[in-house]
């Protein structure tokens, strides 16, 4: 009995850019009502993001806009001018749900705060996300995706092994890898508000960072410091052993040679070159030691193979190794074709577009994203709802209100 | 007052990192989370030298371990043995999830798939987390953690410095960034199951994580067959966008400028130099197209600064920046110790340790589960006594035979 697993659920967004949407398509591609409150006549700016069909600029071609925003519901809404908050208030009542990414406080400025939604809706669960939480010294900086994941261990130890600290600045990961790591703890927690919800008929207020979710993903670096006392680096002269792409024939590979085992199959991979056959690499310790020496042997052993042969060979043979592949190989290669990992989707100004399918695939109730919607595109169903006139609605517009 | 998942038992055979993760967000909630060990491969967190304080001995001290197993039960299992076998699938008709995350051929050898699994409990929800996933082709049968993940996806392709080689991102934090989005899904079907008594089962792939929060270079290469590729800190729109060289050894600060007025701001921490008063960085386009200027300029401008204090004076002036923190920073940092992250674990073995926390809060969830780390096999008495109703001698018996090993 396939099914959607939340579509009993009415779910408000308003949030904008990456973390908000994020948490928001994650409900709506598994069912929920999510409604997408819009800026009137400008829409989310992520509308303005590349790639855009035919490389033109346009709202509705977005290809960035389009991924955020699958499956949701589309109306304009301005709640910073009163009859604005009006129209929220109502929608908010019907609500199982508000997902919101304003900066701290904003909400409450506008007269919407947690304490105004609760007593209109007691039920309701408000998702807070934000760069740096609703309390503390930060809780007013300014975040993005780069400053959030920048300000961890994760983000200082990208890229590792570095030979040249004033040259190899810290870099972020490609995508907005903070923001959706935020949106999933989000959407997670959500997920618990729910749980208490259901059980004791009480909403509640949830308070999300960016930046603590990238802080998260740091155990192992953490430990070396709080556990063993040691500070944690990522030049290479202070890393015993560490991991990097290294050059085969035809791209890179990635392969781990720490225990024992692992060395074995390496030289057998490799053709058991006598090179590599010293008794100072025979141990682990022996291998830290003259890391130095053994990793340009190592690299130039790589360096006679192919890709694929290394990579299937190697893990059959028990080695922890992987193909270095562009988007492009990704994208084209038979494993994730087989996982429906990408879904085609039809859209009636942008045709049709080609987006990741799922983050993660379930057998009796899988995601099923469906196109993005067009800006105000449900605002006449929505407000229709509320009971607005088209002549009420038509005055609303002319006022900028939605 | 009820944590929020009070009453749902998960059996946990995973181990390292991405299924502990998981199961911890369900502990700290309120599950309980037994969790499945066995000394014929003890879970590499209790191990690893990476955590391990320098005279410790044993399994139970290692912080790697415990940073990401607080708040759950431990036993042991062999699951080698047909008895020890009988004894997991007894837990599993007591829980509501299994949880796993092996490479493909070693759930096969333990008889961990769901095609067994459902089996032994009709509406079991089963969860698998896999490199890349365990349905699909060969790639499905590999063995690898977060890293290999960003490989396959792409990821490190498109990280690094124009014109140069791949680089990698550090640490593991796929194994992390996984487990909240298999909580999500993972709660949405236990709803399901509640509405329905459907289970089923979730087919977790790291790769397929790391393609979403990179879905900007997919959609475009499918639109456009482009690759995106390296392109270091640079941001589509905003510039400056980038990290830049503090004083003191590999210290740096993160600048990023949305619009004109952080720009302004910007230039006026700066002293107004005469360089940024270039009517060429005077708009976002301008300053974008020449950004590579900007940056050698702002470079000799940080360098002389600390980046602690340079990051709170350019955000009290409303502009977006942030220190690169170290080890010792970062365990210090105000914010977090205010908002609520690390916590004071005080363990037997180990004293007094800070550790993470959850990265959430719920107002309606004034306290988690933060139970301490459990020892190897602690609660076996307990679990196999108690919730099984074997004899106290049954149990001695079975540590023995090396069953409850």
């Amino acid at each position: 009995m396939a099914g959607l697993a939340l579509d009993d659920l009415i779910v408000l967004e308003f949030a904008e850019m990456v973390s908000g949407p994020m948490c928001g398509k994650m409900f709506a591609d598994m069912g929920a009502e999510v409604i997408k409150l819009e800026r009137p006549g400008i829409g989310d700016p992520s509308r303005t993001l590349p790639p855009f069909v035919n490389d033109r600029p346009h709202p509705e071609q977005s290809g960035f806009f389009f991924y955020l925003n699958t499956s949701k519901k589309s109306v304009t809404l301005d709640p910073a001018k009163p009859s604005g908050a009006a129209l929220f208030r109502e929608l908010v009542k019907g609500a199982d749900m508000l997902i919101e990414n304003h900066p701290p406080g904003y909400l409450e400025g506008i007269g919407l705060g947690y304490e105004t939604l609760k007593a209109l809706n007691p039920r309701l669960i408000l998702v807070s996300i934000s760069p740096f939480g609703q309390s503390g010294p930060y809780r007013d900086w300014k975040g993005t995706d780069l400053i959030e994941w920048a300000m961890s261990l994760t983000g200082y130890n990208t890229p590792t092994l570095v030979d040249d600290e004033n040259r190899e600045n810290p870099l972020r990961a490609p995508g907005h890898a903070a923001e959706t790591m935020g949106a999933a703890n989000a959407a997670a927690a959500a997920m618990m508000a729910l749980f208490h919800r259901d059980a004791t008929g009480e909403g509640q207020w949830l308070d999300v960072p960016c930046w603590q979710a990238v802080v998260n993903t740091a155990k192992i670096e953490m430990a070396i410091w709080s556990y063993v006392g040691m500070p944690f680096s990522r030049l290479r002269k202070n890393v015993s052993v560490g991991l990097e792409p290294l050059p085969c024939r035809d791209g890179y590979v990635y392969v781990l040679w720490a225990a024992d085992a692992h060395w074995i199959a390496l030289k057998k991979l490799l053709g058991n070159p006598e090179v590599l056959d010293s008794e100072i690499f025979d141990n682990l310790a022996g291998r830290h030691e003259h890391d130095d020496v053994l990793r340009p042997l190592i690299r130039a052993e790589l360096a006679k193979h192919d890709m694929e042969y290394l990579v299937s060979e190697g893990q059959r043979l028990g080695l922890t190794i992987g193909p270095v592949y562009t988007v492009g190989q990704a994208a084209n290669h038979s494993h994730l074709k087989a996982r429906d990992a990408f879904v085609e989707i039809e859209h009636p100004l942008a045709g049709r577009i080609t987006i990741p399918h799922h983050l993660v695939s379930l057998t009796a109730t899988p995601p099923k994203p469906d196109r993005a919607p067009l800006l105000g595109e449900h605002n006449s169903e929505i407000f229709g709802k509320l009971g607005l006139s088209a002549a009420q609605q038509q005055a609303l517009r002319a006022a900028g209100v939605i | 007052m009820a944590l929020p998942l009070a009453g749902i038992r998960i059996a946990d055979f995973s181990w390292i990192i991405n299924g502990p993760q998981i199961a911890q967000w369900m502990a700290v909630m309120g599950a309980e989370v037994i969790k499945i060990e066995s000394q014929v491969y003890i879970d590499i967190g209790r191990t690893n030298p990476a955590g391990l304080p320098r005279d410790a001995k044993g399994y139970n001290s290692n912080g790697f371990y415990h940073m990401l197993n607080y708040g759950k039960k431990a036993v042991n299992l062999n699951l080698a043995t047909d008895r020890g076998r009988d004894l997991a699938h007894a837990l599993i008709r007591k829980s509501d999830f299994v949880l796993e995350c092996f490479p493909t051929p070693i759930s096969e050898k333990l008889g961990l798939t769901y095609d067994v699994i459902k089996q032994v409990k009709r509406d079991i929800i089963m969860i698998s987390v896999s490199l890349l996933g365990k349905t699909g082709t060969e790639p499905s049968r590999w063995v690898g953690w977060g890293p290999l993940a960003c490989c396959f996806a792409g990821l490190f392709d498109a990280q690094g410095y124009p014109g140069g080689p791949p680089r990698q991102t550090g640490g593991t934090w796929p194994d992390y960034a996984i487990a909240s989005t298999v909580v999500f899904h993972a709660l949405a079907a236990l709803r399901h199951r509640n509405r329905t008594g459907e289970g089923q089962w979730i087919d977790a792939s790291m790769g397929e994580t790391v393609i979403g929060q990179m879905h900007e270079y997919y959609t475009e290469y499918f639109m456009h067959g482009r690759e995106r590729g390296k392109r270091a800190n640079a941001d589509d729109v905003m510039a400056p966008h980038n990290t830049y060289k503090c004083r003191g050894e590999d210290k740096w600060i993160a600048i990023a400028v949305g619009n004109d007025s952080e720009w302004q701001s910007l230039c006026r921490v700066m002293g107004n130099p005469e360089w940024a008063h270039d009517p060429k960085f005077a708009d976002q386009f301008g300053r974008h197209q020449h950004r590579d200027e900007i940056d050698a300029h702002l470079r000799s401008w940080t360098s002389q600064h600390d980046h602690m204090e340079l990051a709170t004076k350019l955000q009290e002036a409303g502009v977006p920046a942030g220190p690169v923190l170290d080890s010792v920073q970062i365990h210090q940092d105000p914010h977090l110790w205010e908002w609520g992250y690390w916590w004071r674990l005080n363990h037997r073995e180990v004293g007094e340790r800070i550790v993470p926390g959850m990265p959430v809060k719920m107002s309606k969830v004034p306290q988690f589960n933060y139970s301490p780390p459990p020892d190897l096999g602690q609660h076996n008495r307990e679990v196999f006594g108690g919730l099984l109703g074997l004899s106290e001698a049954e149990i001695s018996r079975l540590m023995e035979e090396k069953v409850i090993y």
